[in-house]
């Protein structure tokens, strides 16, 4: 124990400031049966007490792999070399004994999936209490007691309860804020937090990300915090790192990073992104190509085949992270670290007050068409339209005769029309019937009560066989490019199925497939081969091409980009206004993600609970939000801008979604609503209480569902 | 909890009736019991016959006779499950079914009963070694032992341990191993140093047997559930709250992989039941197997039916007790 610290004492005085964590060289190579991965290559930086540092980077970029090395926490195969030092004191090749002394202690982490984070088993008290006794040498009530305080920390209401509970009882939020508790509650250095939100809803991201702050208030922690989300970062650091292809490529000041990035995948990164605070008839400006595979890395710099300014150099030799110029004080010392602007790329300096449109745009000058031109001659045809949509989904009890003991009340009267080449979306949190209804709409499960008509003929109640044409019509992408292909067909089979469904053509099916894998970006040459032999994006736009085949009039788009990263995101969505545009399409676009409807959507239909909350064009929507859980979810997606995300106003939602199958009274919102809570009187809450708010309109279409909807400027 | 081991003590009811049914309909309607004395030579006069009807209750109709199997209402007071009386057997009137099961259940639950509990001691310890130790030269030694184990029909491989005892006792000429009979009566009134060595020479190689046929797949399943648990988050979280590998190991990971091994060994005691049938049968014991086959021998009906339905019986109160284990082990069941 004396040795231990004197040890660290030791370390203090060495460095001679107060670094926490510092990296150095670090690498991470896997063995595989095709030869080394290497995961993670030279990543360095450090890290002083009480700062926070984002590490971004798309997926397979290997920014969780380096915080499983700095933890300790990778399998048993990985060779990991380099050096990191927690405090002064190397943790590389520590053995299980000394090691476990500094996780938890030292250095804790937080995991991206709070549902499969906790050990269904054990209660959460026990949990919170084990990391406590793992470290402390104290009584299982004192851990308790622990235990309890910090649930009251991380803002659990009624903690000495949930103490009690297991986890499957918690919702995710809750789950993982439990985690936080955990990683903070020997108060550690550094808190490790690999994409803490992901897995959440916007709403109760913004609550989890309060709880983080609120942890790292209480213990002082420094903060590494792993993300591909942009907007997080920018809310919540002081310095952030781009991570491409197992290296960092770009490190400042989040201000730096963020306004004058300097190598091009940063800047590409920021430009592909659909901005709420961004002007919708912008065009995204994706990175063409795909992250390159980690097995079969480029001899120079890794982001070169992607790159449109890349020269032989860059095909050549690897850009070292250097200093950009431009920067005060030339010289790199280890105590200016944290203030510095780094880079890794041979032509930084021609980036200066480049944006991101001018280089990766140069080659397709493509102007989107005004949206608003036709509108005014007349007003198009109803395509799909939707009255009073019910669906309940029966609970039944667990015993051999299955009564009947509720029902999820999944969809409660939602009406909505389509109108021809129009983009209507779709918008809500998990759990919304946002799903169901594009289900509904598509006569893909039974309604419980309503009506939807295609082009005037009702859809419910038709035969699978009587549906059968009208099918032709309405066709459907999936969120998932992975689980929708089946992986045992090629391409042209997959794409080519519903005209041999349809019956169509069988001479001018080939001929079809190789235009629409065309139509989609695609080499038409690839039909022959099978979907595991693309990537997530492209593996998209082969889910579109088969929606395509039969020449719908409608496509229903169930989150098709939510589960691919920015850079692959952007094209998909141009390639869908394109399709829109070129082939009067009319979409029906679910999604969760504001930032793409405000891109792609012309109308928009905000869900909450099984019920229309609000619904207007978008413009209207996002430049003066009604209904209290709009502006809700619009102040709570963070914004990819530093300045203006920690200096927006926020309207915060709490608690979480209340279950579908025992909704709140009156208005579903108000368990939640921020204005019930704070602005209303007791006599205006009891008619929030007892009478369901009917869906109003309040002028030109702008409709919304709130007794007392006020107009809130947020962006 | 209550309400949740109430339900399923009553939802194993039904199944039970069903099971006895099925028994019942089963064995009544495969096979004459008076076959044998209807072919004996010079033929049995019709009154003989008759008598023997009577006797086994064969004179009245199948419903009649499920009836009295279960109440004994209306039977001679040799019949009726629920009084304790198991119906009158074709091996003799002085033969009793009831008592002849008893003494047998024990002899086989004693092997059962030691061969489940070695092979799921042994799968544990296996299939965690084999999933800590995943690719390494011990977890393909331990593989090949357990799909070795798995490939050989029961019958056969009693048949090679019972020679491979006789050529070690050659061996070291002297008697460790005893191969024939379960040795029960041989040791009693003996110190019990010696009754646990008799024991010992008369159980290990059946047992062993035994042991082998179960313990290959659940190893294998322990494995699997093992190396499943490993990679999860939630084992992640207990290593970076800073819990000793050792700790990690038993608290987070074993006992969570144990979860679904409950289901799996309950499930299997039908096809132990089924192996034990062979190994006595190989290794000439006195048990429920050699019950059974003298009875299908017999034709005896009362005996097979009381022999199916008792090893219904287990079957069913298996999974029960499986049931209300895996409620304890795992809370997300309890109260759903």
């Amino acid at each position: 124990m004396t040795t231990e610290y004197m040890n660290e004492e030791h370390a203090t005085v060495e460095t001679g400031d107060d670094v926490v964590l510092e990296v150095t060289d670090l690498s991470v190579t896997f063995p595989s049966d095709d030869g080394p991965l290497p995961a993670v290559r030279e990543v360095s930086y450090v890290l002083r007490r009480g700062e926070a540092l984002g590490i971004v980077g798309e997926s397979g970029s290997g920014k969780s792999v380096t915080s499983m090395a700095i933890m300790g926490l990778l399998p048993r195969n990985a060779q990991v070399e380099g050096s990191t030092r927690v405090l002064g004191q190397e943790i590389i090749g520590l053995n299980d004994k000394e090691i476990s002394k500094v996780r938890g202690k030292k250095i804790a982490m937080i995991f991206q999936d709070p549902l499969t984070s906790l050990n269904p088993v054990y209660t959460i008290g026990y949990q919170i209490a084990e990391a406590v006794l793992a470290h402390k040498k104290v009584s299982k009530q004192a851990a308790m007691k622990r235990a309890l305080e910090l649930l009251e920390v991380v803002g659990i209401p009624s903690p000495e309860q949930r103490l009690r509970q297991y986890p499957h009882e918690l919702s995710g939020g809750m789950r993982q804020r439990v985690v936080i508790a955990i990683a903070m509650a020997n108060e550690p250095d550094v808190i490790i937090a690999d994409e803490p939100t992901t897995a959440l809803d916007v709403t109760v991201q913004a609550q989890v990300l309060d709880a983080l702050q609120r942890a790292r208030r209480e213990t002082g922690a420094a903060l590494v915090l792993i993300t591909h989300d942009l907007g997080v970062v920018a809310g919540q650091v002081d310095r952030v790192g781009v991570m491409y292809a197992g290296r960092i490529v770009e490190m400042g000041p989040v201000e730096e990073v963020f306004y004058r990035p300097r190598m091009p995948y940063a800047l590409g990164l920021l430009g592909s992104l659909p901005r709420l605070d961004g002007d919708a008839s912008d065009r995204l400006t994706p990175i063409l190509g795909s992250p390159p595979s980690l097995r079969d890395l480029p001899p120079g710099c890794g982001f070169a085949p992607r790159c449109p300014m890349a020269r032989d150099r860059c095909h050549e030799e690897e850009p070292r992270l250097l200093l950009t110029t431009g920067d005060t004080g030339g010289e790199s010392s280890a105590a200016d670290d944290t203030i510095v602007h780094r880079s890794a790329c041979h032509f930084s300096e021609e980036l200066a007050g480049v944006e991101a449109t001018d280089l990766f745009q140069a080659g397709e000058e493509r102007e989107k068409a005004p949206k608003d031109a036709p509108e005014t001659l007349v007003e198009p045809e109803v395509l799909l339209s939707a009255t009073d949509l019910v669906k309940h989904f029966p609970i039944r009890s667990k015993g051999i005769l299955r009564r009947k003991v509720g029902e999820v009340q999944a969809v409660s009267g939602i009406s909505l029309d389509l109108r021809e080449k129009e983009t209507l979306a779709l918008v809500g949190e998990s759990g919304c019937g946002k799903s169901t209804t594009a289900r509904l709409l598509l006569n893909l499960i039974k309604l419980t009560s309503g009506e939807v008509t295609y082009m005037g003929q009702p859809l419910q109640g038709l035969t699978d066989r009587r549906m059968r044409p009208l099918r032709k019509d309405l066709q459907l992408v999936f969120q998932d490019p992975f689980a929708s292909l089946d992986p045992r067909m090629t391409v042209s089979d997959i794409i080519g199925e519903p005209m041999r469904i349809h019956g169509d053509g069988h001479r001018d099916a080939r001929k079809r497939v190789k235009e629409l894998l065309e139509l989609v970006g695609l080499n038409p040459e690839h039909g022959s081969r099978y979907p595991h032999e693309f990537s997530g994006g492209q593996r998209q736009r082969i889910g579109v091409a088969r929606a395509l085949s039969l020449n719908p009039r409608v496509l229903v788009l169930d989150e098709p980009v939510s589960a691919l990263d920015v850079s692959i995101q952007a094209g998909v969505i141009n390639l869908l206004e394109d399709l829109q545009d070129e082939l009067g399409l009319s979409y029906l676009f679910v999604s969760h993600d504001l930032s793409v409807v405000k891109h792609i959507a012309d109308r928009v239909a905000v869900m909450y609970l099984g019920k229309m909350m609000e619904t207007a064009t978008t413009e209207q929507l996002f430049k003066a939000p009604a209904h209290p859980y709009t502006q809700a979810l619009i102040s709570a997606i963070p914004l990819p801008d530093p300045i203006k995300e920690r200096t927006r106003e926020r309207i915060i939602v709490t608690g979480d979604i209340p279950s579908p199958a025992n909704p709140p009274s009156g208005c579903r919102f108000r368990t939640r609503c921020s204005k019930f809570a704070n602005e209303l009187s007791d006599a205006e809450r009891t008619k929030c209480v007892e009478e369901p708010p009917e869906l109003l309109d309040r002028g030109s279409g702008h409709r919304d569902a709130c007794h007392y909807s006020q107009v809130v400027e947020l962006i | 909890m209550l309400v949740y081991t109430m339900r399923r003590v009553l939802g194993a009811l039904p199944v039970l009736v069903l099971a006895s049914i099925l028994t019942f309909v089963m064995i009544d309607v495969s096979g004459d019991p008076l076959a044998d004395i209807r072919m004996q030579q010079p033929p049995p006069t019709e009154e003989v016959i008759q008598q023997a009807e009577a006797r086994l209750y064969l004179d009245r109709s199948m419903p009649e006779r499920y009836w009295l199997w279960m109440t004994g209402i209306g039977g001679n007071g040799d019949i009726g499950l629920l009084q304790g009386e198991f119906g009158p057997s074709t091996q003799g009137p002085h033969y009793e079914i009831g008592p002849a099961i008893a003494e047998r259940l024990w002899t086989t639950l004693r092997l059962v009963g030691a061969a489940m509990v070695f092979a799921l001691g042994l799968a544990i310890i296996t299939g965690v070694i084999s999933a800590l130790r995943q690719y390494s030269k011990l977890d393909y030694t331990l593989t090949f032992v357990g799909f070795l184990a798995l490939a050989m029909p029961t019958f056969w491989l009693a048949g090679i341990m019972q020679a491979a005892g006789v050529k070690f006792n050659q061996l070291v000429d002297e008697q460790v191993f005893a191969t024939i009979g379960d040795g029960r009566f041989r040791a009693q009134g003996e110190p019990l140093g010696d009754q646990f060595l008799n024991a010992f020479a008369h159980m290990a190689l059946p047992t062993l047997v035994l042991m082998l046929i179960s313990f290959a797949s659940w190893s294998r399943y322990q494995r699997t559930s093992m190396l499943e648990v490993m990679n999860s988050d939630y084992v992640r979280l207990a290593r970076a709250k800073g819990l000793r590998n050792h700790v990690v190991i038993r608290r987070h990971a074993l006992r969570t992989a144990l979860i679904p091994l409950t289901t799996v060994v309950a499930i299997s005691v039908a096809s132990v039941i089924d192996g034990a049938i062979l190994t006595e049968v190989v290794f000439q014991w006195r048990g429920l197997g050699d019950f059974f086959i003298t009875a299908v021998d017999n034709n005896d009906s009362y005996a097979l039916m009381g022999w199916l339905l008792l090893s219904g019986v287990i079957v069913i109160v298996a999974n029960l007790v499986a049931d209300l284990l895996y409620a304890v082990l795992d809370p997300r069941i309890r109260y759903e």
